[in-house]
């Protein structure tokens, strides 16, 4: 299982294994700030983020900070 | 820094024809409010109505509750930097009209507004079913997005709370509180053995109408400030929250602010209170790393030696608050957090989303989640059945006699973080 969430420490906190930051609470995948096609892009890459993070062996609680 | 705040009470409230108190009567200009009010073109229509204690009246939505007062001396009369121009406030001499309150109604955006019961059951559980309330309620004109409609009301109860406020320029309050605390180097040098104690206001600042002002600029947009108590009590800061209502801090909490009055109150007693540190909470990683970071950072500039944390709002928040208590705790400045419990409604749940070792002195304002049955009014101000569609309420909650079923997160000022309400705990 992979986490996908904003607060990394609540998802720490209820022991989650593999967790991958997203960008804030009231949009986790979005971000309004952008264009469709970069937010598209935004949004492609933190879930292909989470597929990559779904095949790796983790010891313990892991944070998938960068690519 | 000096305020003197002067209480006017008010032991009853009428609409008439002109603003003034007398005797303890507030009587309210309504054609003068309302063509007031109506000069925002944003408007187009206002009601006014009165609810006092005692009475069977439910107040419903409701967005805001603003304590009318007026400067008698020092700074500007109203909110400065909204309603009013930029000018110091927590100097001077303000007038209260006290045991009074501004209670703003309407929808705004649909959900996450509140309930006050004048009566029974449901008085028990809001602070504003003591209070003498003038009810605004506001309809604006089509075509406003959600968050000109918020700012429209938002204007309109803290510019009803200053046209109202005036009724006691001229009067002779019946007590006078005086506020005064010089600067940290003089208190400190006049209580050299007393503990330092900070203050840390949490603010909900989330946007999507989540908001806190402070002289008017969105608190979203800030690093911690660090505030003179007296500012808080005289006006400067500002709800624009459209949150649940149980523990949302309303702007009357804010310039009626039980921390800051319980902390003054020792101030030279047992604790030198240094001052308040404004607190945005963030929706983002970064920004609740960057403002616990900063939150030390200014105790430990301020030589701080224990900070008491007040959060507004419950949920994400709970992790910045419990952000600022290890941080604080690991560098050895004492912690003492004040929060709520969103702990279902056997009140069985994990009450916080989040949980520290460190953190080891706790208060609970109550449970968000515990549901009350109120029975029915003789009277609604607003619309009853908005209780469908308000956070802790449920389409079904009003019952076909009346009856109205929700959590307390439906009710104004239920579970304060700040302690400005009726709930207490009992030792088993």
């Amino acid at each position: 299982m992979v986490h996908m969430c904003t607060v990394v420490p609540i998802s720490l906190t209820v022991g989650a294994n593999r967790i991958v930051p997203t960008v804030a609470i009231p949009h986790p995948l979005g971000n309004p700030a952008l264009n469709h096609e970069e937010e598209k892009e935004l949004r492609r890459k933190l879930v292909e983020k989470a597929l990559r993070a779904l095949t790796v062996k983790v010891n313990g609680q892991t944070v998938f900070e960068d690519q | 820094m000096k305020l003197e705040i002067g209480r006017i009470y008010i032991k009853d409230i009428q609409l008439g024809q002109e603003t003034s108190v007398k005797e303890g009567v507030l009587t309210v200009d309504k054609e003068g409010l309302i063509a007031k009010l109506k000069e925002d073109e944003r408007i187009k229509d206002v009601s006014l109505d009165v609810a006092k204690p005692g009475e069977k009246v439910r107040i419903i939505p409701v967005k805001d509750v603003i304590e009318p007062r007026v400067k008698i001396e020092g700074g500007n009369n109203g909110f400065p930097g909204v309603t009013s121009k930029q000018a110091q406030c927590g100097e001077g001499k303000t007038n209260v009209l006290y045991g009074a309150a501004v209670v703003t109604v309407g929808d705004v955006v649909g959900f996450q507004e509140g309930v006050i019961d004048m009566w029974g059951e449901g008085a028990k559980w809001t602070p504003f079913s003591k209070t003498y309330n003038l009810t605004v309620d506001i309809s604006v004109v089509d075509g406003l997005t959600p968050h000109a409609h918020e700012e429209t009301v938002r204007i309109a109860g803290l510019k009803a709370a200053e046209f109202v406020g005036l009724a006691g320029k001229d009067v002779t309050p019946d007590e006078v509180i005086t506020y005064e605390m010089g600067s940290i180097f003089e208190e400190t040098a006049k209580y050299p053995n007393l503990p330092k104690v900070l203050y840390a206001e949490m603010m909900i600042t989330q946007g999507l109408l989540h908001d806190t002002y402070i002289y008017g600029v969105n608190a979203q947009t800030i690093l911690p400030a660090l505030l003179h108590p007296n500012e808080e009590l005289d006006n400067a800061v500002i709800s624009g929250n459209c949150v649940a209502a149980c523990d949302k801090i309303t702007t009357y909490q804010h310039q009626n602010n039980s921390v800051i009055e319980d902390l003054y109150a020792q101030h030279g007693k047992e604790i030198n209170f240094l001052g308040c540190i404004m607190v945005p909470e963030h929706t983002t990683l970064a920004g609740k790393l960057r403002v616990s970071d900063y939150v030390l950072k200014l105790a430990k500039m301020l030589g701080a030696d224990a900070v008491v944390i007040s959060e507004e709002g419950y949920g994400n928040p709970d992790s910045d608050l419990l952000m600022i208590c290890k941080k604080c705790e690991k560098a050895g400045i004492i912690t003492q957090l004040i929060t709520d419990e969103c702990a279902g409604r056997d009140g069985m749940s994990q009450p916080l989303a989040d949980t520290a070792q460190e953190a080891v002195a706790v208060v609970s304002g109550g449970n968000v989640s515990h549901v009350v049955t109120l029975p029915p009014a003789d009277k609604i101000i607003g619309n009853a059945a908005a209780i469908a569609v308000l956070a802790g309420g449920w389409d079904g909650a009003l019952l076909e006699d009346g009856t109205l079923m929700c959590e307390l997160n439906a009710v104004i000022g239920s579970t304060s973080e700040i302690g400005f309400h009726n709930v207490t705990c009992r030792l088993y």
